[in-house]
């Protein structure tokens, strides 16, 4: 697969139960919208109503949060059956999960936690990859998670294991702007070494969201502002991958709709300035990673 | 044979849960080795490698504590902060989520409650964990189209007697012993509440576009939609209440009922015997 495969969305915001009446009533002004699946993932009711007023209007996206494409648990064939009847149902433009494991044991964690880099992982992951999208009848993309912990075991870097996997599953990349500057802090690598690293035909859309600096470690919690230093860093993305569609996420203490549609403009003019050319921007600060 | 990555993904899942912290839950590790967690898990001068997997034991547990915030808050309300966290610490050892979804965490709260010591203290809070539970079941429950009044006009009076309805799918009765439904309706409201009284009640819950109602039902209206549940006919459901002694007339009851199970969006299809 190439990111020629999937149309180019443009700047979009994840959807939200606070802005739901605002979105079908207003039917504001942004090209798409991301849903989150399990949010829909129900048998009747208000969601699926609200998703069908938003399909109509909108293109989405459906992106999960407990495929746990990582974890060495079986393949949850329920989750998936109802995932691609939900895709089936809504038509989304294309599907997306995280690289990571979520649960153990028959147990969920409702976490996004993150792998050791190695050529284990790999097979593991790959392998999985390749049911995934021969039940959802797609490919898929998979996301770069936050991270507070990394492995002994790890034989190689974060954005070496993503590529790798993307190349060898043939899967595209959702590639989230804030975690890796969070995984960047706290794992102290450059963010610029790994959007400089993916390969480009690989990368399908990315995730803009905002973060909380707790001193000794960044924590991934879509609760504030996009921050300056993670727009420097999707702009360096923006002038190596050309146009990806773009969405904003906004999870905690989630402001009026309007500052979420004002940050996916401010995405689509960083482009647009990058795409013509015309403005030069300084690069990622050295000292970012403290 | 068992994995590196499975024997990690195991320990690390045992330390995230651990009842008492991570630091107790590495003590309980014999197994690990002399160089510990430092081998598989790398620290550095900000954080070690413990504090590393502290993160994820906090977010492990506060993000199903809030989510069950948010579908249990009166449950809440009732129990205070404190003890509705130390509720949630036993019932995640005792039920852990094992569901993609974040609001299946919930499903078993009542039943745990039924058996916690916090019941001395509110004898009904199973009873409204489970009315809280149902709201929310019924909430997502599965879709169906209402009966149209039009349509049910339509049939030929012959007809009635032998006609059977469905209810909506999403809607629950549930049998309680604790009085809550004023309760929950009360802290809904944000207005004073008091405690539930004893009583064995049947509430339904349902839901009317895209809103949750619930209402505790008289003996005939319960009886009679018992016996639409069966598949009963009309004229056996009229027998029903005409039975009921404590109903002067019969026939305006069924009328006030049907008028309102219709307004309710409580019925979903009628079947005629042919």
């Amino acid at each position: 697969m190439k990111r020629s495969d999937f149309p180019m969305l443009g700047y979009g915001v994840g959807l939200r139960r606070q802005h739901y009446n605002h979105v079908l009533e207003a039917r504001p002004k942004v090209d798409w919208f991301e849903v989150v699946s399990e949010n829909f993932m129900v048998e009747g009711g208000r969601a699926l109503e609200v998703l069908e007023g938003v399909r109509a209007n909108y293109p989405i996206v459906m992106h999960g949060v407990s495929m746990s494409i990582g974890s060495t648990d079986p393949l949850n064939r329920d989750y998936l059956r109802q995932l691609r009847e939900l895709a089936r149902r809504f038509e989304p433009a294309w599907i997306s999960d995280h690289l990571c494991w979520t649960g153990v044991g028959g147990r969920n964690l409702h976490d996004l936690l993150p792998l050791p880099y190695t050529e284990e992982a790999i097979g593991h992951v790959v392998a999985r990859i390749g049911e995934v999208q021969d039940t959802l009848e797609r490919p898929i993309l998979i996301e770069n998670v936050s991270s507070y912990m990394a492995f002994g075991d790890s034989t190689m870097t974060e954005w070496e294991f993503i590529s790798t996997i993307a190349n060898e599953a043939d899967c595209g990349i959702l590639l989230d702007i804030n975690n890796i500057f969070v995984s960047a802090f706290n794992h102290r690598f450059d963010a610029n070494d790994y959007v400089d690293a993916v390969p480009p035909e690989r990368v399908v859309q990315y995730h803009l969201a905002g973060h909380s600096d707790h001193g000794t470690y960044l924590l991934d919690t879509h609760d504030h502002p996009v921050r300056d230093e993670v727009w420097a860093l999707y702009e360096r993305a923006a002038r190596r991958f050309g146009a990806v569609s773009a969405i904003v996420e906004w999870d905690d203490n989630i402001p009026e709709f309007a500052e979420l549609a004002d940050t996916a403009n401010r995405a689509r003019d960083i482009f647009n300035e990058y795409s013509t050319g015309t403005t030069a921007r300084p690069a990622l600060p050295a000292d970012h990673r403290s | 044979m068992s994995t590196q990555l499975e024997q990690l993904q195991g320990l690390l899942y045992r330390l995230i849960t651990a009842v008492s912290g991570v630091a107790q839950g590495l003590a309980a590790e014999r197994d690990l080795g002399a160089t510990g967690l430092d081998a598989l898990v790398l620290g550095d001068d900000r954080l070690s490698a413990e504090a590393r997997v502290d993160i994820y034991a906090n977010m492990y547990f506060y993000r199903i504590l809030d989510a069950l915030k948010e579908d249990f808050p009166a449950t809440l309300a009732v129990l205070g902060a404190d003890d509705f966290h130390n509720l949630v610490t036993g019932y995640l050892l005792e039920y852990p989520p094992t569901q993609p979804s974040i609001s299946e965490c919930g499903r078993h709260l009542a039943d745990y409650l039924q058996r916690h010591p916090m019941r001395e203290r509110a004898p009904f809070i199973a009873d409204l964990a489970q009315l809280e539970r149902a709201s929310a079941e019924v909430f997502q429950g599965p879709d169906a189209a209402p009966l149209d009044p039009d349509a049910l006009r339509s049939i030929a009076p012959a007809d009635w007697p032998a006609l059977k309805f469905k209810l909506n799918p999403s809607a629950q009765m549930l049998a309680l012993d604790w009085q809550v439904s004023e309760l929950l309706r009360a802290i809904e409201e944000h207005r004073e509440w008091k405690p539930a009284e004893q009583g064995a009640v049947k509430v339904l819950v349902w839901r009317n576009n895209a809103r949750v109602f619930y209402r505790d039902l008289e003996k005939v209206e319960l009886d009679a939609l018992e016996a639409i549940s069966r598949g009963t006919t009309f004229s056996e459901i009229c027998d029903l209440v005409a039975a009921d002694a404590s109903i002067e007339d019969p026939i305006a009851t069924m009328n006030q009922m049907l008028a309102r199970w219709l307004s309710d969006r409580l019925l979903t299809s009628v079947s005629s015997p042919c």
